[in-house]
């Protein structure tokens, strides 16, 4: 793609996200319409290659892509990450028929979720209950999955789970009987981006709709959440930027004792604070990209620092962008409000800060002393 | 539908090729992934030792030993290859580098 193109695509998430986020906060919901318009633009999961009718960006690109996303909402950005994680597991996990077809939906306005949380296995994926069995010619799945991002909107769910003595990923279409999508009510933050309990009653499918199969369970969620870990951590710079925009605008403006308030040294603070979090999240992100982009192993690790600095850059960033805003950004759907909450659930998602902190540890102890 | 990425069974292998290249090859590849391994893990290991039973790789690791391999060796391994067997011990990897080399990747855009 030439920096046109993906300047004019740009655009388009401007045009269809615009300054509407507000409102998707408030409600709780995004306009289907506008996500599929999103996914056929190839926006969704903008590094499938254009055989399957994506833009084929680098990670680099597709980063400041979701940057760009996340600075203006972080529900369609969380939504992106997940529909570009479901892309991605099937790009990655499937075989050639696989891609043929399942890429081609994702990038012409067909949306897609995975699902690895249930209710007994967050954090330790490994107590994974859902079961994927055999039977003839069928697969049939049967299991509770928790927090899915997206999959209220989702056509296609990408459902984790146990597969004969290992486990694999399964392609679910979200109408197939014995599904049951529930939307999770109020959630705290990226409150439009349509997280929802699934439930798998005896979802029977053709073997063939099974990404791989038989593979280590760790591996195969360590390969699929790679992607989600880079996608969360640049959605974090978006929001970073976002509240950078938004406090630098008040800083300037907002006048306090006879003064702007930025004049003031505790205030300024704040500012300094904010622009060293967006740049260091920024400058994680761009390394663990172009590690990916280089096919580097140092990738995987990179992930999951940019993942882990980001998200808790964000937190503490979008705390001391509420603090410069003050009550001017205290009301619910404001952007530095949202980006408040939004931050909160980027240090709980795709591995929470702790587990980051534990991978990051074992990579030092493997590592030469 | 089969998911094995290993070579279609109408299909036989090129001989001549895989004759003439792949003891020096799988020596070769051995060599560098023992090299790796060292660097990475910080002592040497041998090249049957269980890495995962002996702790000294984590899943983590795994990936990015997948990822190494891919990179280095110019190979695409599948979903289906992501069993922790296949990178068990250096002869394992060896072992999975050499047949994919084997295969006629037709879809390596992954």
């Amino acid at each position: 793609m030439t920096a046109e193109d993906i300047a004019g695509r740009f655009a388009l998430v401007d045009e269809l996200v615009g300054d509407r986020a507000e409102a998707w906060d408030e409600t709780g919901l995004l306009p289907v319409e506008m996500l599929r318009k999103l996914g056929a633009a190839g926006l969704l999961c903008a590094q499938i290659p254009p055989r399957y009718g994506g833009l084929g960006l680098t990670s680099l690109q597709n980063g400041e892509l979701t940057a760009s996303v996340g600075a203006r909402c972080g529900s369609v950005r969380s939504f992106m990450t997940s529909h570009g994680m479901a892309a991605w597991a099937i790009q990655r996990l499937g075989d050639a028929s696989l891609h043929d077809a399942y890429l081609p939906p994702l990038t012409s306005g067909g949306l897609a979720a995975v699902g690895f949380s249930e209710p007994a296995a967050g954090s330790d994926l490994s107590a994974m209950q859902t079961r994927i069995s055999r039977a003839g010619d069928s697969i049939v799945i049967d299991g509770h999955k928790i927090w899915v991002t997206g999959a209220r909107y989702a056509d296609y769910l990408v459902i984790f789970g146990r597969y004969g003595q290992d486990a694999g990923a399964v392609v679910v279409p979200a109408d197939a009987p014995g599904v049951r999508i529930e939307p999770i009510p109020d959630p705290l933050g990226c409150r439009a981006a349509g997280h929802a309990s699934v439930w798998l009653e005896g979802v029977r499918l053709p073997e063939a709709s099974v990404l791989g199969g038989g593979q280590d369970l760790a591996l195969l969620v360590t390969t699929a959440l790679a992607y989600g870990r880079i996608s969360v951590a640049w959605g974090c710079v978006g929001l970073l930027r976002g509240c950078l925009r938004a406090a630098a605008g008040h800083a300037k403006t907002r006048e306090q004792f006879g003064a702007p308030i930025g004049q003031h040294q505790l205030v300024a603070r704040h500012l300094a604070e904010l622009l060293t979090a967006e740049q260091v999240a920024t400058r994680c992100c761009e390394h663990a990209s172009r590690c990916w982009d280089a096919g580097s192993p140092e990738a995987v690790v990179a992930a999951v620092l940019a993942k882990y600095v980001s998200s808790g850059r964000a937190a503490a960033g979008a705390a001391v962008a509420l603090q410069v805003m003050a009550s001017a950004g205290a009301h619910a759907g404001h952007i530095v409000a949202r980006a408040y909450r939004d931050a909160k659930l980027m240090e709980i998602i795709e591995g929470t800060s702790e587990i980051c902190q534990l991978l990051l540890a074992e990579h030092v102890l493997t590592a030469p002393a | 539908m089969t998911i094995s990425p290993g070579p279609p069974p109408d299909k036989p292998a090129d001989g001549t090729r895989a004759d003439r290249t792949s003891a020096d090859d799988k020596a070769e590849v051995q060599c560098e992934l023992l090299g790796f391994l060292a660097a990475r893990a910080g002592g040497p290991v041998s090249a049957d030792l269980d890495l995962f039973a002996s702790g000294a790789i984590s899943s983590v690791f795994a990936m990015e030993l997948v990822v190494h391999l891919e990179q280095a060796y110019g190979v695409v391994i599948g979903g289906s290859d992501l069993r922790r067997d296949n990178f068990r011990t250096v002869e394992a990897m060896t072992a999975l580098v050499a047949r994919l080399r084997t295969v006629t990747v037709a879809d390596n855009d992954s």
